[in-house]
Formats: structure tokens, sequence, C-alpha cells
């Protein structure tokens, strides 16, 4: 204390007395854009959205393959990179091999996509065989696959496949016949791995090689590259994820903004007139909201009906604004009513200024942030709704590509060959969840009433 | 309270003429006339029909036909399949998909009151974090994945046991029932599981909360005679919309599960368009909807004391 | 307003509060609410705590009920006593719940300080279950008999309604029957009429003060009106910025006022005294942002009579005469300013 001298008491001037009474004061829009910067997860979603947009406009440029294109060397295959077919000399017919060595249910020789060439000796006790196909192993279930093939003797045991072969494991089965023609519980099974291969003339008619490459049988040759692979027909995943992605966020962000946009005009205009007409515009507003919405989508599908080579884009962009409309007019009326109560307009209106200006001047200001939030989480509804249309069928029609549709084509063979399902579904679902994260982040950004507590 | 309920029921009445009409009109915009499709139909049912809907009259006329027929609570005949009456299809294929949805209606609820409550009271938690973060995946999976993932989960297990745990398709019994109502239920459960956290939250932060600790109230009571029945209130709430969810979303579970519910019918009576069945069950849907929604409101006057004596 | 000051019993104060300190954990940093506050009350007394809104008030008075969430909030130091029992951090002193039983609080908003899905009746029994093992019946029945102490008419009828059907006095009525049915040594009122009319909170003062004088019980009244302190108030203690500066009797905080915060509040706050009508005049700005407490006193910016060292250096506390205590530079041996020659001249 002894350090203190008079000048410690000295009055304080009034310019550091300001100094300390001055605060910083941030804007409503700056305040709650720090705040969302402060929420990762609305700023990693911002940042998952901002990437599917470049990714839907830039994704064509970079990757410019035609979604419609079939690769018929690669069905249904898998993500991966440089496949190769092996160069072989042209069909031959084959009746079996005789004197194969070795015993039971074997391959003659190697197996590729050309054809799987199959040898057996009869079984004990067999009056004939039947040879079945499968993609897994022999179940608890005993189910041994298609039958390929059938034989009332034991005349011929060999058996050569050539139906709709891929590359991979299938699983063969030869079971025994009983007099009858009736399966016996005698069987052998084979799992056989299957090599591409191609001929020297399919591949010059595929553009895989051209007449100046010196190529020869044994050589392997490079395929179409897939990065995330090829669907049922053939057609290449990434080009129809961005395609899809075209049309699944033209509907998923064009629908809530258009529904939005009558929303507020309706809205505004029950809100501005009161009264009677404000009275009967949201009692109407009340019985659309009653519609069932999916059962209602389906039903204006249907009436809007889709042409031939039409996508059917549009009528649900129709059907989902004609349907979603009254929840933000409710919310702008709502707005507008209290806006009014709370006297801001009528001091406005006194010093002259025009309706169109109070509008600009007061609504848009007080109720963009609700409105924001609406849009922020009417995308993923949409998206959804999408989705699901194109599920049950009634979405885009085909061949026009969206995630939903994608989805249901790829959910047939979701267990072969998943991939076909797991690539839309996962860009359905992390657009969504990227969404409602980022409503959630701007909902809690936006919240007057959080803005001093936390 | 009972003027409540008959007041409600009007409304539910007008608003389900209002559906019907949209139904009729939106049906009739169809493109082409809905007998000289392509489509094969006998002269039996042609005649049927032409009588019965008076399709070679006004459409105000068919519209008055279509009125007259629905207060009789007769919605007509199959268009494709001769003769069938759409009211014993619905007969038949509904209390299939009810009982899926009562079942899925059941799971959501309790399972999102049950987790909702769980993570506010372990709020910032290891708990609270994975059931939020099941709930977000929850939200954002599409239903027909979730239908596929539980199917394929399905086919797992009875490959993993070597025997039919539980069947992977079909309807008949409690076994085939399980799985599809709960992928049935799921988002509508994780939805609810959302809500219920934030109105417990809301609850435990609330005045009346402090007042009851004040008086040194017990935790366990606290919970139980303060939290949980206001927390409850918003939840149930939002049941009526709930219900609407989780029977639209059982088209899908249907369809994927093979399950002969009414859901699945309307798909095919839609991708075959057959027109009555499809305006015969959307009106049915939409009167059921508006009437599960008043049921639930009046369901909510007897738990709010602030609704109930107010009405 | 008999400031009847004598140690009943044992000579120690009934509730003693030392150097509380409160912190939050906020997204923003932590705020230190409430930063080194003591005072002590004692049997049917009242202590009167007064200051802004945002100053602590609340803070204090539930740390001590308990009450202050944690996570976010933390105690960080200092200690409450009941007859010489600490309290903090415990639920039970000599063998009697602290909550409900030792000490009762009522709230400011009744209308939403009771459950709205609850009957009163059931609400105000609860504690005589839970701290007193009341059957549910007997327990009710009581209730009934305390709604009419609390001067509620219908009682019977009332027990059985919700709080919606209340208006916003009788409802604070009903939480003072809540807080009476256990008998608590200490009365924690924080705001109790903020919300009421002006009628009915000259009823529940009255009320709160009968029902003192029967049960001899202490008093802690949170205010920010002055009035209300001068028509309650045996001791009050100032607060401003999470610190108790003044602190006495209610007489030598209203007649002597030490602290240019208190003269500040006395000028902002009209009077019912006509011999002492003046202009109102508010205090400009704000109290300081407590995430940063600022170095020195947290009034400097809004203090008239702002000093370079107020800036610079927290005040210590000064004893004035008798236990009147005022934390302000002003009375510092080397201010030459005396706090007498420059609030209210008339005073003296
Ligand atoms: N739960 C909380 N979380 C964060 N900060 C809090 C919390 N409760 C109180 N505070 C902070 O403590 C300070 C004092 O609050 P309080 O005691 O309620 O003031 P009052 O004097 O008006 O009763 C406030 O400024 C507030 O910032
Ligand atoms: S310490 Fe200085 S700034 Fe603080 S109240 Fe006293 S005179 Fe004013
Ligand atoms: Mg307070």
């Amino acid at each position: 204390m002894n350090d203190l001298t008079a000048s410690s008491f000295a009055p304080l001037s009034d310019q550091q007395h300001g100094e300390a009474i001055a605060r910083p004061s941030l804007s409503y829009w700056q305040d709650a854009w720090n705040r969302l910067r402060a929420n990762k997860r609305a700023l990693v979603s911002l940042y998952i959205i901002i990437g599917l947009m470049l990714f839907t406009v830039f994704g064509p440029v970079v990757w410019p393959i035609d979604p419609a294109i079939q690769d018929i060397d690669q069905i249904s295959q898998p993500p991966g990179t440089d496949r190769t077919a092996i160069l072989v000399s042209d069909y031959e017919p084959w009746f079996g091999t005789p004197g194969l060595p070795g015993t039971g249910l074997r391959l003659a020789e190697r197996a590729t996509s050309q054809a799987v060439r199959l040898q057996w000796d009869a079984l004990d006790g067999a009056n004939g065989h039947r040879l079945y196909r499968n993609l897994f192993p022999i179940g608890p279930e005993l189910s041994y696959g298609i039958p390929m093939a059938e034989f009332l003797n034991n005349d011929t045991l060999y058996f050569e496949d050539r139906l709709d072969l891929q590359p991979g494991r299938f699983y063969y089965v030869v079971v025994a016949l009983d007099e009858r023609g009736l399966t016996t519980d005698r069987y052998q099974f084979i799992s056989v791995d299957i090599d591409r291969v191609t001929t020297l003339a399919e591949a010059l008619e595929r553009g895989l090689i051209d007449e100046s490459d010196s190529v020869q049988i044994g050589d392997a040759i490079a395929l179409a590259l897939h990065p995330l692979g090829t669907d049922y027909l053939g057609r290449d995943l990434l080009a129809r994820l961005m395609a899809g992605a075209r049309v699944s966020l033209f509907i998923g962000i064009g629908a809530p903004f258009l529904f939005v946009l009558f929303g507020v005009v309706y809205g505004s205009a029950a809100g501005f007139m009161g009264g009677r007409v404000d009275q009967l515009m949201m009692r109407f507003a009340d019985f659309v909201v009653a519609l069932p919405f999916l059962l209602f989508m389906i039903l204006f599908k249907i009436a809007f009906g889709i042409g031939p080579g039409e996508s059917g884009v549009f009528p649900m962009l129709v059907a989902l604004v004609v349907l979603l409309w009254p929840s933000t007019a409710r919310l702008v009326r709502g707005q507008i009513l209290q806006i009014r109560e709370q006297g801001y307009i009528r001091a406005s209106q006194l010093l002259g200024a025009g309706t169109p200006y109070l509008i600009m001047r007061h609504m848009i200001p007080n109720t963009l942030g609700v409105i924001l939030v609406t849009v922020t989480f009417a995308i993923p509804s949409a998206i959804f709704t999408e989705a699901f249309l194109s599920f049950i069928g009634m979405g885009v029609a085909p061949p026009t590509p969206s995630w939903g549709s994608m989805s249901n084509e790829g959910i047939k063979t979701m267990l072969t060959t998943p991939h076909e399902l797991f690539f839309p579904a996962l860009f359905i679902s992390v657009t969504v969840l990227a969404f409602n994260l980022l409503g959630d982040g701007l909902r809690d950004a936006l919240d007057a009433r959080m803005r001093n507590v936390e | 309270m009972w003027l409540y309920i008959l007041k409600r029921a009007l409304q539910g009445i007008i608003t389900v003429w209002f559906i019907a009409t949209a139904t009729f009109f939106a049906m009739h915009n169809v493109p082409g006339d809905p007998l000289t499709n392509d489509r094969a139909m006998t002269e039996t049912t042609r005649a049927n029909l032409e009588s019965k809907y008076g399709l070679d009259q006004p459409i105000t006329t068919q519209y008055l036909i279509f009125l007259r027929n629905l207060s009789r609570g007769d919605f007509g005949i199959s268009f494709v399949q001769e003769n069938r009456e759409v009211n014993d299809i619905i007969r038949e294929h509904f209390p299939v998909s009810a009982i899926l949805g009562v079942l899925a209606v059941v799971f959501a609820a309790i399972g999102g009151v049950l987790f909702g409550a769980l993570t506010a009271l372990y709020r910032n938690r290891l708990p609270d974090y994975l059931i939020m973060f099941l709930v977000i995946l929850g939200i954002s999976v599409p239903s027909f994945v979730v239908a596929a993932l539980g199917q394929l989960s399905l086919v797992s297990l009875n490959t993993l046991m070597g025997f039919t745990v539980l069947p992977v398709a079909g309807w008949g019994t409690v076994m085939h029932m399980l799985v599809p109502a709960l992928v049935l239920g799921l988002s509508t459960m994780a939805y609810l599981t959302r809500l219920m956290r934030s109105s417990m939250l809301e609850v435990t932060s609330s005045d009346y909360v402090r007042t009851a600790k004040s008086k040194g109230v017990p935790p366990t009571r606290i919970f139980t005679r303060h939290q949980l029945r206001n927390a409850i209130l918003p939840v149930v709430t939002v049941l009526g919309p709930a219900i609407a969810a989780i029977t639209t979303g059982g088209f899908v579970v249907e369809l994927v599960f093979a399950i002969p519910g009414l859901g699945r019918y309307f798909v095919e009576a839609v991708q075959q368009l057959d027109y009555t069945v499809i305006m015969g069950t959307t009106v049915f849907y939409g009167a059921f909807l508006v009437f599960m929604v008043i049921l639930v409101d009046v369901v909510y006057g007897f738990i709010d004391p602030r609704v109930r004596l107010d009405l | 307003m008999t400031a009847g000051k004598e140690n009943v019993d044992s000579g120690i104060p009934l509730l003693t509060v030392e150097n509380l300190q409160v912190e939050f954990d906020t997204y923003g940093g932590t705020v230190q609410a409430v930063r080194g506050v003591s005072f002590s009350v004692d049997q049917r007394q009242t202590l009167a705590i007064v200051g802004e809104s945002g100053c602590g008030k609340s803070v204090t008075v539930q740390s001590i009920m308990g009450l202050i969430p944690t996570p976010p909030g933390r105690i960080t130091a200092g200690s409450a006593r009941l007859r010489g029992h600490e309290t903090l951090g415990r639920s039970t002193v000599g063998g009697k719940q602290i909550r409900g039983a030792e000490i009762g609080m009522i709230f400011q908003d009744p209308m939403t300080s009771l459950n709205p899905t609850m009957t009163i009746g059931d609400q105000i029994a609860e504690p005589l279950q839970v701290h007193r093992g009341y059957s549910a019946s007997d327990a009710f029945t009581e209730a009934i008999r305390l709604i009419e102490l609390c001067k509620i008419p219908e009682a019977a009828k009332r027990a059985r309604q919700y709080p919606f059907e209340f208006s916003g006095g009788m409802l604070q009525r009903a939480m003072i029957a809540m807080v009476l049915s256990c008998k608590p040594s200490v009365l924690i009122a924080d705001e109790p009429t903020t919300a009421l009319d002006v009628t009915i909170q000259a009823q529940i003062l009255d009320l709160m003060q009968e029902l003192q004088k029967e049960t001899g019980m202490a008093i802690i009244l949170i205010t920010h009106d002055l009035g209300v302190v001068a028509r309650m108030a045996d001791e009050v203690a100032v607060m401003y910025a999470g610190k108790v500066v003044e602190y006495g009797s209610a007489d030598d905080v209203f007649y002597h006022s030490a602290h240019p915060y208190t003269v500040g509040l006395k000028e902002a706050m009209p009077m019912n005294d006509p011999a002492r009508q003046h202009v109102l005049k508010p205090i400009d700005g704000s109290p300081p942002d407590l995430f940063a407490p600022p170095a020195g006193c947290g009034y400097c910016p809004r203090c008239p009579y702002a000093m370079q060292i107020c800036s610079e250096r927290q005040p210590q506390g000064h004893n004035l005469h008798g236990h009147h205590f005022a934390s302000c530079w002003l009375h510092h041996a080397k201010s030459g300013r005396k706090p007498e020659t420059i609030f209210f001249k008339d005073a003296r």
C-alpha cells in the first residue's frame, strides 16, 4: 500500500471513463455467423454441402463419362481400379475331355468368363444328374442354387456353362437323380474362380484395342475404368451418381425454395389483409395441411402423368410445392401479426412508408432467420420424399437417374453386389445428415433467445 | 368435453370431404379416359363401371355419384380385378397394416420416451453421445435402406445360427412382425427421442423442478413425479403426425418384407393405375389419419389439466 | 421493524456465509458470477440482498441450497454454515435435510415455479411426505390447513386445483404455504414480489412478516426494490458484479450510505418519502463482463467518483463504525475525499 501516491487518487479523466463504458456490439447476423462458426458440426456440414454442390456441378467436367453408356464387360462390378481381361482365342465347342485326370466334379480347363467346362464321375447309384450353379456355398437349407442342366442317364458326365458369367467365385453342385428323376441326397460340389477373358474380335469391337496394337493371346487388356463400379446394366456408378445428384438436389433444394417463396407471399398477403380474407385464406391452408402428404404426392404424380421421354422431375416439384406451402404461410402470417402488434409498422406508416418498403424494412429481417431455418430443414425432407417416391416406382422415370431410383435398383441385388445400393444410399444419408445438422446449427445460431446465454 | 369432441369430429368430417374432393379431381385430371386405356378389361367390368359411375355423364354428376357412394361407405369396384370391391380389399388388407402400424407406434413411443429420457439424464456423457449418434443416423438414413438392412441382418442371423431364427419375409406369426415393425418404427423413434430429449432438458432446467429440488424432494421422485409427465406432453402432441408417418412408411416396409398389407396393395394399384382402388384407399387413409389426429388430441386433453379443464 | 440482534442459543449466528465464490463454465468462457461474498443472518432477522439483475444474488443463495447446476456451475471457495455446521456440498446438517426442512426457498415467478400438471395441494403436501413421513392423505389434509394459514379462501377446493387456475398472488401464497410446511429455520425469498402487482406485493410481504413473527425464522430477502428493503430489512447487503460492496444495518446503509453504487441505487429508485423527493437518476452503462473481471473496481466505469487507482486495483473492505462495511477506495486513508462529504450532505 505504500506505493500509493496522491496521483493514484486523482479523478479519472472523461476519456478514460468513456473507454471503460463502451463495449463492442455485434450485429444480429454477424453474431449468428460467429455462433455458427463455433459449432463444429454445423460447419463441417456446410463444407459437405458445398462439396456436394461442387461434385454435382463440376463432377461431370472431371469425369465426363456418359451415365447411360453400358459396359457389358463389366456388369455389377464392385468399385476397383485397372481391371484387365486376358485375350483368348475364339470360342470353340467342347463335348467333354475323355480321360481327364482327377475324380469327382472337376474343371476340364481354366474357368473363364467365356465358358466354364465341368466334368464329373457318375455318383453312387445315380440314374442321372442335375447340375446347379450358385453364388453362395450350400447353406443350412441345402439350397443348391439355379438348376443349369439335367441328364436323365449316366451317358453325359460333362457340362459347359456359358450363361451370363461374371468374374468372381461361383459354386457348382452336381446332384444324383433316382430312377424317377427325383433328386437324392447324394451330391458333390466345387467352387470355381472365373477369370475375365475377351477375344480379339470382341476387344476390337468394344474399342479396348485398335487395329494397330500388337497383342497376342494371353496378353492382359485394360478395361474401362469405373472407380465406384458399375450397376446391373454396366453403367458407370460415379457418372450416374453425379447425374442423380443433379436430379435429387434440384428437387431437394428447388422445391423448398419454391414452396417457401409461395408460403411467404401467401402468408404475408393474409397477414396484411387481415380480417375475413385472412380467416378464409388460413382456413384453406388448414385443409391443405390435412391432406395426407405422401398419398397426395403419389396422386398428383399420377394426375400429371409422365409422357414418353419425360423424366417426371417437374411434376414432382409442382406436387411438393402444392402440398408443402401452408406451414411457411402460417409461420410468416404469425410473424407479421406479431410484428404488427408490436407497432413497428404503425410507427413507420405514420412516416408515410409504402407497404413494399415496410415488408423490406421490417418483415424480412425479422422473419428471414426463421425462414432460412425452415428451408434448411425442408431440404432433407424433400430429398427423402424424392427417394421414397422413386423407390416405390412413382418418382423419376428411368433412365434418368436419381439417388432414389438408383437405390431402388440397387436393393434388388443387395445380397450379391451391395455397392449398387450402398453408394446412392450413402449419398442420400450424408446429404440429409448435413442439411439436418446445418439446420440445427442455424436454428441455434439465429435463436435470439439464446443470444446472451451460453 | 363432449362438445369439444363433437366439434372436432365435425371438423374431421369436413376435412375428409376436402380430401375426397381433392382426390376425385386429381384422379379426373389423369390423362386419358380410364376405360379406353389399353388395359385388358372385360365387358362385364366395363358395363358395371359405366353404369355405376355414370362415366358418360358430366363431371359434376360423376362427382355427386362419387360423394353419394362415399357417404354410404362404398368405395366402388376395382378396375383391374374383376368384380372385386374396394371395401373387400380394404377389409382384407388393412388389418395387417394396422397391426404392423400399432406395433411400430408402440415401439417408437416407448423407445423414444425411454431413450430420450436416458440421453437427457446422461447429458453430454457417453450414453447421450451414443444414442444421439444413432438417432441422427436413424433420421438421415432413408426408410427403404433401413428396411433393406433389417432384412440383410435377418439373412445373416439365420445363416449364422444355421436355422431360421426369424423369417426374412412374409406374414402370419408374431415372428414375422417383430423386425418389420421395428424397422418401421425406427425413424419415428429417432424423431421422438430427439423431441423427448429436448423436452426433458427443458423440464430439467425449469423453475418448477428447481422448486422441487429446493423442497428436498429426492431425485428419483422428482423424475417420476415432476419431470416425466411434463416432458411427455410434447411427445404426445406429435403422436398424430407420427402415426401418419408410420402409416405411409408402411408402404416401403410392406414392399421390402413382402407383407400383404394395404400399403403394398396401394402401391401395386398405383403401378397398375387401378383408379377406384387408388381413390378408395386414399380417402380411407385420409379419413383414418384425420381421426387418429383427433383421437390423439382428445387423449392429450385427458393428460394435460390445462387443456382438460379448458374443454 | 425492531433490529433484535440477539444471538439466542450459542452466540454464533444462525447462518453464516464466508468468502463464497462461484463460477460457471460457458461456451464464451468462465463466468465468475460470485466473487467472495460474506454475510450472516440470525433468527427473527431479515437480511436484504439488493443489486441490479445479473450481479449474482440468485447464484449466492442457490449455492447455499445446493441448487447450482453442476456442471456448468462450480463453487470454488468459501463456506456456508448453519448453526456452525457446513452446508456447502452437503444435503443434511445434524440429521436434518437442508433443503426443504432447514432452509426453504420461494422464487421470483410463481407462475413457472409450480409444476403445471400437479395439484396445488399435492405440491404443498410433498415436503411433508418427504421430510416428515406423512401419508399422502394426512399430508393433503395438512396442506389444506397451510393454505388456510396463508389466507387463501376456499382452501379445500383450492387444494385440488392446478397452478394455471390461480392468480400470481395466490400462487405466491401457495409457495409460501409449501415452504412453511416443514417449519424451516431460514426462508430465502428470491425477488418474491417482483412479478406481482403493487397491492399484492404488500400483502405478500405482510404475510411473510407475520409468519416470521410466529415461527421465528430468519429471512433472506432478495430484491432490487429499495422500498421493499426499507419496509422489511434489519440488515442490508448491497451486491455489485458478484461482490458485496456495502453491508450493514438497514439504517446505516440507507442513511449513511458509504458506497457510490448504493448512492446511485437510491437516486435511481422512487421513494415513498415525500420529504425526500428527488429527480430519478438512472445509473448509466451496464455492469462489467464477468467473463474477464476488471483489474480494479467493477463499478469504476460508471462511478462518478472514480479515481486513477480505481481502474487499477481492487478496493479493500473498510469497516466503518459497528459492522457497517464498504468496499471503496474513497475510504482509503490516503484518499483526499471523504464519502460523508460528497454523498448526501443533508444526511447527517
Ligand atoms: N446456469 C448458468 N450458466 C451460466 N451462467 C450463469 C448461470 N446462472 C447464472 N449465471 C451467471 O451468473 C450471473 C449472476 O446471475 P444471478 O445470480 O441469477 O443474477 P441475479 O442477481 O439477477 O439473481 C449472471 O450474470 C449469469 O451470467
Ligand atoms: S472504488 Fe472507486 S470506482 Fe469503485 S466505487 Fe469506489 S470510488 Fe467508485
Ligand atoms: Mg435472480
